[in-house]
């Protein structure tokens, strides 16, 4: 259900959080920011991890000749921990889009406060 | 989610999959920011409020 020509496709956090004008609105958004922080590092830590994991699967696989008794023991091995990887993360997929998403929104919530602190430091509010 | 296992096709679906660029993580919001933060340097990545 992802529409990219459409400009209504705007995400939720978007249209919640417009840019600031006021102290008590930059705490709200802080403490929003504070409160998903956690959630998005835990997820983005696993997401890396697993992520790393298979480069180095990969990277190895690159080093090795297609065909050669190596190379066929690391592709195995490839088949394996991923099956490992889906037997312990069942919802790796479901997750990670989860950390995306909030990769964005925090990122948005951030830069908000960012370009507000700019406007106070520069006088203009 | 690859589907099936054991052909080298399946094994390239794995690493493509798995393998897709990860952003570095996003840092806390440091500033506290509640009284007089107009004297305090910023580290703003994009500009600069004075001409260096």
């Amino acid at each position: 259900t992802i529409k990219l020509s459409s400009k209504a496709e705007m995400p939720d956090y978007v249209a919640k959080y417009s840019p600031l004008v006021s102290l008590d609105q930059r705490q709200g958004y802080k403490d929003d920011f504070n409160a998903e922080y956690d959630e998005y590092r835990q997820l983005h830590a696993r997401v890396e991890s697993i992520t790393r994991h298979f480069t180095q699967l990969d990277a190895q696989c690159r080093k090795l000749a297609p065909g050669s008794k190596e190379y066929q023991k690391v592709q195995e091995q490839v088949v394996k921990e991923y099956k490992k990887m889906k037997q312990h993360n069942p919802n790796y997929h479901e997750e990670k889009l989860r950390c995306e998403y909030l990769h964005n929104k925090l990122a948005h919530i951030k830069r908000l406060i960012a370009d507000f602190d700019q406007r106070r430091a520069q006088g203009w509010c | 989610p690859v589907e099936g296992a054991g052909d080298a096709n399946c094994v390239d679906e794995i690493l493509k999959e798995m393998t897709q660029s990860w952003p570095p993580p996003l840092t806390a919001i440091h500033t506290p920011c509640k009284t007089e933060p107009s004297k305090f340097p910023f580290p703003t990545k994009d500009s600069h409020p004075f001409p260096s």
